[in-house]
């Protein structure tokens, strides 16, 4: 047996290392560390709502609009528990939908063609794919170019990116006027040029197994069908397997009723079961008995005992706490939504990764591709029926007295914030990553997390470069900034969340 | 390797051209020499660069990637720099990219701040950030700590305002390089001097413009001194004031102030430490020119000046209330109003106000005031003022 440690993973957002266990030539056993903690969650307590909304923004710089907009909804769903708040305005659920639906492309833009790319590149593998060598090729050039024009987008309505700070409690302080929407949706227009025609993708993909690159068809789109075809080639269907469950907490709202194109709920058993968000919150619980935090500090995020950090608690290995749904590992993120909802452009996964709902390291890097496609027409259509001269902002008061869940659902997978707010102060805050669903730690009955229990099986080649260990770790994109937290005070509380009122633009919690 | 040029055609030519002419060329222009010669000299031989990261939300490297003059990828070949460890940009993982970091690095980066409570909260190859940091800086000729929370300790080093567990208020003992807060010293101590004799060269900022990374490192390398304020900030960034720049600021003095963020009118009501905050990104502006905060209706949050995060909290009060200045902005503002001169009743308000104050004073040199806890109350900020008042315009 032969213990093999990957320390820094690299190429992923945060500090992360993998710990192995490998019997002749094959994975026996995972562990997934995650390596910062900073405390989130008790510098959030004591301050104002609006203020955690700034605060947890910053919890991380690659998803810093998801936390905005998170903990946003969650400060909000108590005001409106609490009676003192009738929901922000539907244009501001517009543009929310519409911002965070640029930030996937840009998000997705990023990891795919600078942070998993590579891995298909050949300079760092050898497979004769040089358009994504690292800073050199031009296929990653090409695509940093054009995240700036994402970037530029979201700084229209924000102000500037990363980090913008017009996303708020109440809505979205922002003043755009018909040309600011003009601006941003010809920045799309560039950047689907570049990515190119959706239903070019069957003939792309032909050229690029035939070996040949038409511009014309799309700079973009053939540097990523090159990654799908370059990671089928390596072997990636039968790397990283999951367990086949899903969830999502669903996003993008059709501005004329509640259908979301993404749907809310889990897919278990082979088949989808949509949620209310009373159903999803129900169903949560954190584990913290590998986590370095007391033993003590596990249970339902809306009432739990909060983790004390003990940073040398025996057998803890991770600052991430394992979360679970009705005890289960679900895996998050692209193939999540799109395996819920039942998308599968293009039969890509059925007909290359072995099957629509099947969740393997190919099929997490295929979901995304097909995902940019799904995403940038939906953000067009936000932005035609965005009316910049309906009010983004509504009145939020201070001072009330209540409990929120703000449920939201950014590139990465499901997000979940919750907060209880006393007399305007925050006096229990918690948040619940996508990145913890998938690369979280074991739970208390020893259940290893989506990543390790997709690692163990697998075979390692050269144990000096275990590459396709990290082909899995980051076809989840990992981002750690936001995943390592503890929350707040002493002593328990009990749920007292009610169903958002009824009617009304008052659908911001439950929707 | 060639440089594929833009769609807007920013070539490193365009890039030394823009350099001297675009809007922010007061600031920009005064370097164009140095930069342009620093970049001929980079372009010499490789500059070893490790970037490193604490407890950081990667927040400034998206900052970074941001960058249009010169971009990343333009910095990195035309001007011959290896980014020889960058834990979110580099090809390698694991042991050979440890190996692969310069260990006496041209350029020690640092981004994120350095738990010192709690070592193992940021790790690397399970080795502490702060081994890392406290083993590499005296190796490396320049030492640049790359936004708030490396300069100053930032937000992991806020207020853990309930005494929610017992290591203290600062919940992992979160430093940034050489200041904690406001206050000296940091992780490294009060006299450090990186091998070119400069002590760490702070960007503050939630993130700072990638424009200061990318001009600072530029600048440095052709061995010009930079001229630093007293929180060891680059001066031509830092120096001007939000408020100075700001659209809003006809309406600040007439006196008209927002309800509510997104409001027509002076945000000052709604939080706004622009009058508090030095930083030239309203004449800067961000993502290639596009916006700032104050453009979109955000209040400026102060994210430039050492001591965010508490120090402006809670961020959506106007600073007056937290009695932190002990002047009543909206008196004053109204004053200027009632002076019937607007000039007069603007100086009025400024002076009043500790307008321009300075943190930026002091010549660069930390190594006897440095010792000394800067902890300077912002009332005595407020006397400084006094005779501090009258920036030279």
């Amino acid at each position: 047996m032969v213990e093999v440690k990957i320390d820094p993973t690299t190429r992923i957002e945060g500090h992360h290392g993998m710990e192995l266990e490998v019997e002749d030539g094959q994975i026996t056993e995972a562990r997934s560390t995650m390596k910062m903690f900073r405390g989130a969650e008790i510098i959030t307590v004591g301050r104002s709502p609006r203020d955690a909304a700034q605060l947890t923004g910053k919890v991380c710089g690659v998803c810093f609009i998801c936390h905005r907009i998170g903990s946003s909804r969650a400060t909000e769903d108590a005001a409106i528990n609490a009676g003192a708040f009738d929901g922000i305005p539907e244009h501001a659920k517009i543009l929310r939908d519409a911002v965070e639906g640029i930030f996937f492309l840009w998000n997705h833009a990023i990891h795919l063609f600078a942070l998993v790319g590579p891995d298909y590149s050949d300079a760092v593998a050898d497979t004769g794919f040089e358009r994504l060598d690292p800073l050199e090729g031009e296929g990653y050039q090409g695509a940093l170019e054009n995240q700036r024009k994402l970037m530029q987008a979201l700084a229209e309505f924000g102000g500037r990116a990363p980090h913008p700070l017009a996303f708020v409690p109440g809505g979205v302080a922002t003043n755009p006027d018909v040309s600011t929407v003009q601006t941003v949706k010809s920045r799309l227009r560039e950047v689907s040029n570049w990515l190119g025609p959706t239903d070019a993708v069957p003939e792309v993909l032909e050229n690029v197994q035939n070996g040949e690159f038409d511009p014309e068809l799309g700079e973009g789109l053939h540097d990523v069908v090159s990654i799908l075809v370059a990671a089928a080639r390596e072997g990636a269907a039968d790397l990283g397997s999951g367990p086949n469950r899903y969830y999502s907490n669903g996003l993008f709202r059709e501005p004329e009723s509640d259908e979301r194109i993404f749907k809310r709920g889990v897919y278990r058993d082979g088949s989808a079961e949509l949620m209310t968000k009373d159903e999803i919150v129900e169903a949560i619980s954190e584990h913290t008995e590998y986590s370095y935090y007391t033993d003590d500090s596990g249970g339902p995020p809306t009432e739990a005992k909060p983790p004390d950090p003990d940073p040398n608690k025996e057998g803890a290995y991770s600052w991430g706490k394992a979360p679970r749904f009705e005890g289960q590992t679900m895996e998050v993120g692209p193939l999540a939504r799109l395996t819920i909802s039942g998308y599968d452009p293009f039969d890509l996964r059925a007909n290359l990764g072995g099957g629509s709902d099947e969740s393997n390291t190919l099929n997490r890097l295929i979901a995304r591709a097909q995902e940019v496609l799904i995403v940038r027409d939906r953000v067009l259509d936000l932005l035609d029926a965005f009316d910049p001269s309906e009010p983004l902002m509504a009145d939020f008061p201070d001072d009330y007295t209540g409990k929120g869940v703000g449920l939201w659902e950014p590139s990465r997978g499901t997000l979940s914030h919750y907060v209880d707010v006393e007399n305007g102060e925050i006096e229990r805050y918690q948040i619940i990553t996508p990145t913890l669903w998938n690369i979280g730690p074991r739970d208390g009955e020893g259940n290893p997390s989506i990543i390790e229990g997709a690692i163990v099986g697998d075979e390692v080649a050269d144990i000096e470069n275990p590459i396709n260990v990290m082909r899995t770790v980051r076809s989840f994109d990992p981002c750690l900034a936001c995943s390592v937290h503890v929350d707040s005070p002493e002593g328990s509380y009990e749920t007292e969340l009610k169903p958002a009122s009824p009617g009304g633009m008052t659908d911001v919690g439950d929707d | 390797m060639a440089i594929r040029s833009s769609d807007s055609g920013q070539t490193r030519r365009n890039f030394l051209k823009l350099a001297g002419t675009m809007s922010a060329g007061a600031v920009v222009s005064r370097h164009t020499g140095e930069i342009a010669q620093a970049l001929q000299q980079a372009t010499d031989g490789p500059i070893e660069v490790a970037w490193l990261q604490g407890q950081s939300c990667s927040g400034c490297t998206i900052s970074l990637l941001q960058g249009q003059y010169p971009t990343l990828e333009e910095t990195l070949s035309e001007f011959r720099m290896e980014l020889t460890f960058h834990p979110t940009l580099m090809a390698e993982h694991g042991e050979a990219a440890i190996e692969s970091m310069s260990k006496s690095p041209d350029v020690l980066v640092l981004e994120g701040s350095v738990p010192t409570e709690i070592p193992s909260a940021a790790t690397v190859a399970e080795k502490p950030i702060y081994d890392w940091v406290t083993e590499l800086a005296p190796e490396a000729e320049y030492v640049i700590g790359v936004g708030n929370c490396a300069a100053f300790g930032g937000w992991p080093a806020a207020e853990n305002k309930r005494g929610l567990h017992e290591l203290g208020e600062n919940v992992t003992g979160a430093k940034g390089l050489q200041f904690e807060q406001r206050s000296q010293p940091g992780v490294l101590g009060p006299d450090f001097k990186a091998g070119s004799g400069h002590p760490v060269i702070n960007l503050g900022g939630c993130p700072p413009h990638p424009d200061y990374v990318l001009l600072t490192i530029a600048t440095v390398l052709n061995g010009h001194e930079p001229d630093l304020d007293r929180y060891q900030r680059p001066k031509p960034f830092y120096e001007p004031l939000v408020h100075d720049n700001c659209k809003w600021r006809g309406y600040f003095d007439r006196g008209e102030f927002a309800d509510k963020p997104g409001e027509e009118g002076c945000l000052y009501k709604v939080g706004c430490a622009g009058p508090y905050t030095n930083c030239d990104d309203q004449t800067r502006l961000w993502n290639d020119g596009t916006s700032v905060c104050l453009n979109v209706g955000a209040p400026c949050i102060g994210c430039m000046e050492p001591g965010f995060w508490d120090r402006f909290q809670p961020l959506d009060k106007e600073v007056e209330q937290q009695n932190i200045f002990g002047v009543d902005v909206e008196t004053a503002g109204l004053a200027a109003v009632g002076a019937g001169v607007v000039g007069i009743g603007a100086h009025a308000a400024r002076k009043a106000m500790g307008y321009g104050t300075s943190e930026q004073d002091g010549d660069g040199d930390q190594s006897e005031s440095a010792v000394e806890e800067r902890t300077a109350s912002d009332a005595d900020q407020q006397s400084d003022t006094e005779t501090g008042a009258d920036k030279p315009e």
